[in-house]
């Protein structure tokens, strides 16, 4: 019986084929939209929290306790035992060490007040991937680590260009002022707040100018499986005595927002291809109901069961709703390789866009969970969008069904 | 008691402020193996009284017993489950399902009791020979005549075996000559399966086919 039921339902669906194409399109235009959407803006926060992490936060950021609230160079973080966590566990991916402190950057002409950042390049590399967000210049400090790379934003106030000199000063441990002439070797762009105020110079280098002979001010830690190890690994490491242990999210709180904002939209716009889904299936099951009220009748008479017709009716349904899915899948997933890959090129917008810390170039994410929550979306509005056009039937006597004309 | 009794059945149809009595308390019981016709002009009740024994439709009063079985007061999907299960209907246009083959149509009433295919081909075979449409087996119903269309119908209804079968003006759309046809084919299929028919008609041809006449006038019995 079933492949009566099978074959009925797919007849249907050829018999009125303009209509049915028409619904399968209107769900895979909407789920093509959804798909790119949702990869776009996914990509635009994961970039958003990338830059932020990879450049100033870390996944995790340690530092001494009362430093972020007191900024003083003198609470530094010199721990063997965290020493031995962050190389022996096995959930950590890579660690960079830095040594900051407030201070002023001179040029001939201009003066800001900046933060300085000392640290070890290879370190960085390896960890935050620093040397990606060079746009100018050289990630390296040069001969005897006399150069710095400085933030974009700042080197533009600055006037100053690769192999510019510039006068870093800073109060040093034993509350002197330090300074030290420098030549500008790299430029960076993280569309963080680093680019206006960081100057990054060797970490020695740091260490000599402000005294510091050991200790770091700042860890910053990458791991494995940030969204599953992140908060237990938070705990283990406050257990270390003198830290102060900051996830991503509570450094850049706004970022975290954006994000839970992105996932409130994502299911906002799944609802929509939900309600368009569902309206034009059941637009489309309603008439097709009701063009064959007079069959339903006969099948009725001759003792099919009305859960049977029901699963005509609703098999129906599934059908253009896979159909519609399986097609915008096609389209969606190919845009949203294309943009993975490729980006779309806001430049035109990318003095806006920095301003929110995100890239000119919008790359896509491609998650499996776009492609489940749309089917369900789909397959809901399908059933629900049968019931209606059913009931009615239910409803109605055999009898008066085959006197339909 | 009889095959088929039909106690004290009366219909009567409300349309708004208006009541119509289609039936007027009709008494009836026919026998096992009848080959019956129910005629009068249009109008009179034949197809309300076809309709209430078949279950499509519910009396006003009365009662409707078939084998011992009293159908009227039945749930629907028990009542759905003894059409499927006892009761053939041939209608009287035909009412094929457009998108299933012939021999699908044929099948279709045993498919719902949950024949084998095998044992559907072989009985859907059998009752098309004895029908002469043996050769539209796969063919839709757009691609055959009325007559052949009907025949189907009758194919339809009593492939799976009923002990009963109702046929509502199954000549209506049909030519004499094909008319003619399948009253002779019912007639045989009547008394080879032993099969109980009742048809309505008032057309004199096929009223004269029948072995038992009930006329019915203005929703009564015309004694």
């Amino acid at each position: 019986m079933f492949r009566v039921i099978m074959k009925l339902a797919w007849a249907s669906l050829s018999r009125r084929r303009g209509r049915s194409l028409l619904v399968i399109s209107m769900i895979a235009v909407c789920l093509w939209g959804l798909l790119s959407l949702e990869g776009l803006y996914d990509g635009m926060i994961a970039q958003m929290i990338q830059n932020a992490t990879r450049s100033d936060s870390g996944d995790i950021s340690i530092f001494a306790k009362g430093y972020r609230q007191n900024n003083e160079l003198a609470e530094l973080v010199d721990s063997a035992a965290l020493d031995k966590f962050l190389k022996n566990d096995g959930r950590i991916l890579s660690f960079s060490k830095r040594i900051m402190q407030s201070g002023l950057v001179a040029t001939a002409h201009y003066a800001r007040n900046i933060t300085i950042y000392g640290i070890d390049l290879t370190e960085e590399q390896k960890n935050g991937r620093l040397n990606n967000y060079i746009v100018s210049g050289e990630y390296s400090f040069a001969n005897r680590s006399k150069g710095a790379i400085i933030g974009a934003e700042l080197a533009s106030k600055l006037s100053a260009k690769i192999g510019s000199k510039i006068i870093i000063s800073a109060q040093n441990m034993v509350n002197e002022v330090s300074s030290s002439a420098l030549k500008i070797t790299g430029i960076l762009k993280t569309h963080t707040v680093l680019d206006k105020n960081a100057v990054f110079i060797d970490r020695q280098k740091t260490r000599d100018l402000l005294m510091v002979p050991r200790g770091i001010t700042q860890v910053l830690v990458t791991l494995k499986n940030r969204n599953k190890d992140i908060a237990v690994i938070q705990g283990d490491l406050a257990g270390i005595d003198g830290l102060e242990v900051w996830r991503w999210d509570e450094i850049y709180p706004a970022l975290l927002q954006s994000k839970q904002m992105n996932e409130k939209f994502n299911l906002i716009i799944s609802f929509l291809v939900f309600c368009v889904a569902g309206l034009g299936i059941f637009g489309v099951m309603s008439v097709s109901v009701l063009e064959r009220m007079r069959e339903f009748g006969i099948m009725l008479a001759l003792g099919t069961k009305f859960s049977q017709i029901g699963s005509i009716i609703m098999l129906e349904a599934f059908l253009m709703a896979i159909m519609g899915f399986g097609t915008g899948s096609v389209f969606g997933g190919a845009t949203l390789y294309y943009l993975k890959q490729y980006g779309l090129n806001l430049a035109i917008f990318s003095k806006g866009l920095e301003a929110f810390g995100m890239d000119s170039v919008m790359r896509a994410v491609i998650r499996p969970q776009y492609f489940f929550l749309a089917l369900a979306a789909v397959m809901l509005a399908a059933f629900v969008s049968a019931l209606l056009p059913l009931r009615f039937l239910q409803r109605a006597k055999p009898v008066s069904l085959i006197q339909t004309i | 008691m009889a095959f088929l009794d039909i106690e004290h059945i009366s219909k009567t149809f409300q349309n708004g402020a208006y009541q119509t009595q289609a039936l007027a308390d009709i008494n009836l019981q026919i026998s096992k193996g009848e080959f019956a016709v129910i005629s009068g002009p249009s109008g009179s009740g034949k197809t309300t009284l076809l309709n209430i024994i078949g279950g499509l439709d519910a009396p006003t009063s009365g009662a409707i017993i078939l084998e011992g079985e009293e159908l009227t007061g039945l749930p629907e999907n028990i009542l759905a489950a003894r059409r499927r299960d006892y009761i053939g209907f041939v209608f009287q246009a035909y009412n094929l399902l457009p998108v299933l083959t012939a021999a699908e149509n044929i099948e279709y009433i045993m498919k719902l009791q949950g024949w084998g295919q095998e044992k559907c081909n072989l009985r859907t075979l059998e009752v098309a020979k004895k029908l002469g449409i043996a050769n539209l087996l796969d063919k839709l119903p757009n691609q055959m005549s009325g007559g052949q269309q009907q025949r189907v119908a009758v194919a339809r209804a009593v492939a799976a075996k009923p002990k009963l079968v109702l046929a509502d003006e199954p000549t209506a759309n049909l030519d004499s000559k094909s008319a003619a046809s399948l009253m002779a084919m019912m007639r045989s299929l009547n008394e080879e399966e032993g099969i109980t028919i009742i048809f309505s008609s008032h057309d004199p041809l096929v009223i004269a086919q029948a072995k038992l006449t009930i006329t019915i006038k203005d929703g009564q019995v015309d004694k």
